[in-house]
Formats: structure tokens, C-alpha cells, sequence
């Protein structure tokens, strides 16, 4: 009996899933015919990327328990190498956003290799300086790589970071439009990072992961290699952050020091926490209810920081498994409800029919 | 080549010192109750504004700052306790770890944006400092790198007694050891928490005033000693103190001298390299014992 409820449950899940994501799908479609203004657009284009990241960080933290604070310097490292090898070869945009996250991926098996051998907080101290160090060489680089006409270049573009590399075509594509083009390009990378994920999770791979995260020493135990999953789950992660990056890059036409900002990263990780540490769909919800009270909070300009700052710690601790997992308990509450009511009935019934 | 040699001790030993005041608050924490707490950061900054607030705005005496900015420092851990630890140690036990990072993460970023709101983003003077130097021959002492080693030397001390010879101290480092016997003990563990948070919030205090007479008041400020007391603390093993100490001033003055042959901006990617290179050697740390956890 239980075990039928509880695979009954499953397919139910997966159900509500699918009838999600069709939902979502034609909700993106009809997005762009629904908002007339640049700027909203433009603002969504921009929270899809938070998404896409947020994901993956949930897909490394929240189901492989590897707490990575290196997020950003990955989506950073993707965006940069495609900037580069534009600039520098002068490649199409398109054909250097694979090289990029490949090249992001390579960076993140080098972090893997050097951090992964530790545990939980080590590792969070070490990718935290690893991001910091990356920054601090990015900014603090003078020295000159190329001459661009009477500028000096530097090789990681410096404080400034790199502009005018060529962008994903759809200006001379769609002219006037072409903000709706990049809407449907990040869009697409959006549903199929999600799709991809979704399948990670509900593979075997992604069982191992779990395992690793809930009980790593049984886990290891009944013969999963810890090092290697979670060396492979950071590699997919940053392919996927990398390629982002990539289109990030693309997108704005321009890539800086900027986003491996200490505040950018705890944007994802605010995503993250408030819509749902290690639910599927946490990043996204979480994504647009902070997208939302960030624009809000527009208002009140400088208290903006201030304002994520408590909401992340607030919403730790109110609802440590996010608003998914609060939907989650209200939903279990009212099913529980419901069956108690449905049982107390049948038991009022019961004496009533014996007394008969 | 005496006077390179010699600048480049004092400014390591000055840094060292400073690191290892950031380090042995961190440590202390981590040690006793498995917390890492991202929002020291912005205690040491608190600190060092509060001491600004109390001489350069008020006009108090020096003393009376730097007692202040102890207090501040100390207040804060306590609140840190009792509004967000507290309620994080009644979830899972499992998850502590991971949620009490995010949460001080999120009162981190608010704290140091709160200081930015009140204060400004220029940078400020920190009042309390020493101007001068001490002549020896050839070399030049300046007396604000004497105070804060001796400042630093005598706060050890104090810390030292306070954990080897007080009851307080014993209950610490009973809960440090195994949290559940000294439980069982009759040591009150959610009390040494606090306390042991409120030292920590108070040697953050003394930091940041110190890293602030160095160098100008900004709300950043206590970022770049924290992210390195963080590479100190994992290269000494988390939570073991005397460890944290001396990693703290060999790592500074290997700074010290990287910076001097290298160029500023090498100092800190070779602390990490030295770091990533110990911790594949020995991946608790020098001295952090290897752990076996049980299921």
C-alpha cells in the first residue's frame, strides 16, 4: 500500500513537472507579444541568465552538497573566453561560445581537482578565494598585451574588461527587433540547461549525487567514487554556467571584472535560497520573486543591498527549504487534511451504522 | 638590503599580527561550534567605525573608543546568537553547517551596506592611531606597528587565559571537543555559544580598529583580512588555535616578501597557491587532526 502511494507519487511529480513546463513554454512564447517595453524585456532576458545560473548552482549545491562559492568565477571564465577568443582571433560569437564553456569546464576541473579532495566548508573557503583572486588579477592587470590603435590592451582586459567583439546576429537579423531574437536565444539556452538538468537529476548519476549529499559516508559506502562524482557534477555545472557566460557576453556585447563581484554571487545564491535549495524548480521561482522585489526596491535605490542581504538570511531562516518547499508542505498539509477529514468521516459513519 | 629585509619583517610581522587577531575570532567560532561565520567581515568593520564614531564624532578620549568599539563588537555576536544562530541550531542538525553560512552570508552584506548608508563611501581616518617612529640605529620602528603588535600580543595572552585557565574557558573548550558530553557534563552549550560569540564579536571589534589605524575606514575594509584569515584558518585546520596563530604570521610574511619581489598584486594568488599545495598534502589542514565522522 505504501509503496504504490509513494511510486503513485512519483509519476505525480513527474506530472505536475510536465504540466509546468508546458505551462512556462507557453508563457515564454507569449511574452514578447505581451510586453511592449525595451526595458522589461531587457530585464527579463537579464533574470532568464540569473536563472540559468542559479540553476546550476542549485544542481552543485542543492543536489550534490558541494558547496561552491566559484559560480560566478565560471559563468565569468565562460563569458570571458568567448570574449577573447573574439577579440583576439577574431572569431564569430557563435562559433566561440563552445570553446568558451569548454574552456570553463577545463577551469573547473582544475578547482575540482584542487578543492574537491575537501569537505563542505573547506571548499566554500577555497572557491570563495579562488573567485577573489581571479578578480583581484583581472583588475589589478596593467600591463599592456596589444596595442588597439593608441590604447593599451591588457590581456585580461583589466578594470574595463572587453566591448565591440561581435554579438549573436540578431541585429542585423531582426533590425529593430532584435531584442526579441536574444529574448528567444537565451530562452531556448534557459529551457534546454533545465531540460538537461532535469534528466541529470532523475538519472542514475543524479541518484549518486543525492546520496553523496544526504550521506556521503554510506554513499561511499555502497560504492559510489565521491571524487569522481562530484568532479563530473562540477564539470556539467560549469559547462552549462560557462555557456552562459558565453551568451552573457554576447548578449551586452561586453564582459568585465564586474560580475565576479562579491554581491552578483550572493544574487545567485539569494535565488537560490528563497525559491528552494535542491528543488527542481526553486532557481526559477526564486528568480522571479527576486528579479521582482529587486525592481521594487528600484524605489528605494540604496537600500537595495540592504534589503537582499536581510532577505537572505530572513528567508533561511523562515523557510530553509525556499518557497518551493513551502508550496510542498502546504500542499502535503492540505492533502493530509483532506484525508483526515475523508477518514474522520468514515469513522463517524462507521458507529452509525453499527448502532443501526 | 638590511633595510629592504628589515621593512619587509616589520611589515609582515604588522600584517601577521593583524591576520592572526581576524583569525583566532574565526577559529574560535568554527571550533567550538562548527559555524563559519561570514558576517565577520562586517563585525570588524563595526568595530572600527564605532571607535570612529565615539572619538572623531563625539569627541571622547581614545580609551573610551576603543572600549567602545569592543562593546559594539561583542553586542553584535550576542545578537548574532540570539536572532539568527539560535533559530538555526533548533533545524537540522545536518543542514547547520551550510544554512548558518548563507544566513551570516545575508547579514554580512546587510550589515556593510547599513555602515555605507550612515557613513558614506569615502574613506575615513581611524582616530585611534600613532604617528611617528622609533629610531634604532638604522632601522625605523613605527610606532603604530609596535602598538598593534603589542596590542595583538597582549589580546592573545588575555584569550589564552581566558580559554586555559577560566571555568568559562574549560566549558568552551569541553564543547569543542565533543559537544554531546559536555552536554552531558552539565555544561550548558547553548550559553557557551553565546558566549562564545560574544568574544569572538569582541575580538572582531579590537581588529577592526586596528586594520583601520593601518590603513583608512571603509566599508569594505574588513573584507581582505577576513578572506585571508580564511585561507589561514584552513591551512592551520579550522578551530585549532595556536595553529591559526603561526600560519597567520608565516603566510604574512611570506606576503610581506612576495609583494616585495613580486608586485602587490601577486601577494595573494601565491598565499592560495601555498594553500591549495598544503591542503592536497594534508587536506585537513598543518595541524587539523583528521576526523572520523560517524553516521
Amino acid at each position: 500500500m505504501n509503496k504504490t502511494s509513494s511510486s503513485k507519487g512519483m509519476s505525480g511529480n513527474a506530472r505536475i513537472d510536465l504540466f509546468v513546463s508546458l505551462l512556462l513554454i507557453a508563457a515564454a512564447i507569449a511574452l514578447p507579444f505581451m510586453i511592449d517595453s525595451r526595458y522589461v524585456l531587457g530585464q527579463i532576458v537579464l533574470a532568464l541568465f540569473y536563472a540559468t545560473i542559479a540553476s546550476q548552482w542549485n544542481l552543485l549545491f542543492g543536489f550534490a552538497g558541494v558547496f561552491s562559492l566559484a559560480q560566478m568565477a565560471m559563468f565569468a571564465f565562460g563569458g570571458y573566453a568567448t570574449a577573447m577568443i573574439c577579440f583576439y582571433f577574431g572569431w564569430n560569437v557563435w562559433a566561440a561560445l563552445l570553446p568558451g564553456a569548454l574552456s570553463a569546464v577545463v577551469f573547473s576541473l582544475v578547482v575540482g581537482l584542487a578543492c574537491l579532495r575537501l569537505t563542505g566548508v573547506y571548499v566554500a573557503l577555497l572557491t570563495l578565494a579562488i573567485a577573489q583572486t581571479m578578480y583581484l588579477l583581472i583588475v589589478t592587470d596593467t600591463e599592456c598585451f596589444i596595442m588597439v590603435g593608441s590604447i593599451c590592451r591588457q590581456f585580461t582586459g583589466g578594470a574595463v574588461g572587453f566591448a565591440r567583439f561581435g554579438d549573436l546576429g540578431t541585429r542585423a537579423l531582426l533590425k529593430g527587433q532584435w531584442l526579441v531574437g536574444n529574448y528567444a536565444i537565451i530562452a531556448t539556452l534557459f529551457a534546454v540547461t533545465m531540460v538537461v538538468t532535469y534528466i541529470i537529476v532523475k538519472s542514475p548519476i543524479g541518484l549518486a549525487f543525492r546520496a553523496l549529499k544526504d550521506n556521503p559516508g554510506y554513499a561511499v559506502a555502497r560504492g559510489v567514487n565521491q571524487f569522481q562524482a562530484q568532479l563530473l557534477v562540477f564539470g556539467i555545472s560549469a559547462f552549462f554556467t560557462g555557456l552562459a557566460g558565453g551568451f552573457y557576453a554576447a548578449h551586452f556585447q561586453a564582459i568585465g571584472p564586474g560580475i565576479l563581484s562579491m554581491s552578483q554571487l550572493m544574487f545567485i545564491i539569494a535565488i537560490t535560497v528563497v525559491g528552494g535549495v535542491g528543488t527542481f524548480w526553486g532557481p526559477l521561482v526564486g528568480t522571479i520573486v527576486l528579479v521582482a522585489a529587486d525592481e521594487l526596491m528600484r524605489e528605494a535605490g540604496e537600500f537595495r543591498t540592504l534589503g537582499l542581504g536581510l532577505i537572505i538570511a530572513l528567508s533561511i531562516l523562515l523557510m530553509p527549504k525556499g518557497l518551493v518547499g513551502r508550496l510542498g508542505d502546504l500542499l502535503s498539509w492540505l492533502r493530509h487534511r483532506n484525508r483526515a477529514a475523508a477518514s474522520a468521516i468514515t469513522f463517524q459513519e462507521k458507529p452509525a451504522t453499527t448502532g443501526k | 638590503m638590511l633595510d629592504i629585509l628589515t621593512a619587509i619583517l616589520i611589515a609582515g610581522l604588522t600584517t601577521g599580527a593583524l591576520y592572526a587577531l581576524a583569525t583566532v575570532g574565526l577559529s574560535l567560532v568554527w571550533g567550538s561550534m562548527g559555524m563559519l561565520n561570514m558576517a565577520h567581515a562586517a563585525m570588524l568593520t563595526l568595530g572600527g567605525y564605532s571607535a570612529f564614531t565615539l572619538c572623531t564624532v563625539l569627541g571622547l578620549p581614545v580609551i573610551v573608543g576603543f572600549a567602545g568599539a569592543i562593546l559594539v563588537g561583542a553586542v553584535a555576536g550576542g545578537l548574532l546568537y540570539v536572532l539568527i544562530v539560535r533559530n538555526l541550531l533548533k533545524t537540522d542538525k545536518a543542514t547547520f553547517e551550510s544554512n548558518v553560512m548563507i544566513a551570516t552570508v545575508g547579514i554580512g552584506i546587510a550589515l556593510e551596506n547599513a555602515i555605507l548608508l550612515t557613513y558614506g563611501g569615502q574613506p575615513l581616518k581611524q582616530p585611534i592611531s600613532a604617528t611617528g617612529s622609533f629610531i634604532l640605529g638604522p632601522v625605523s620602528l613605527p610606532y603604530q606597528n609596535m602598538l598593534i603588535v603589542l596590542v595583538v600580543i597582549a589580546l592573545m595572552a588575555v584569550i589564552a587565559l581566558l580559554l586555559g585557565r577560566t571555568r568559562m574557558g574549560r566549558a568552551i573548550r569541553a564543547t569543542a571537543q565533543n559537544r554531546e558530553a559536555a552536554q552531558l557534563m552539565g555544561v550548558a552549550v547553548n550559553s557557551v555559544y553565546f558566549q562564545v560569540l560574544v568574544l569572538s564579536g569582541a575580538i572582531a571589534g579590537i581588529c577592526g580598529v586596528m586594520v583601520s589605524s593601518m590603513t583608512q575606514l571603509s566599508p569594505p575594509l574588513g573584507n581582505d583580512p577576513m578572506l585571508k584569515a580564511f585561507i589561514m584558518c584552513v591551512v592551520a585546520g579550522l578551530g585549532n588555535l595556536p595553529g591559526a596563530v603561526a600560519a597567520a604570521f608565516g603566510l604574512a610574511l611570506l606576503e610581506a616578501f612576495v609583494q616585495y619581489v613580486a608586485g602587490a598584486r601577486w601577494g595573494f594568488p601565491t598565499l592560495l597557491f601555498v594553500v591549495i599545495a598544503v591542503l592536497i598534502w594534508r587536506p585537513a589542514g598543518l595541524f587539523g587532526r583528521v576526523q572520523i565522522r560517524r553516521m
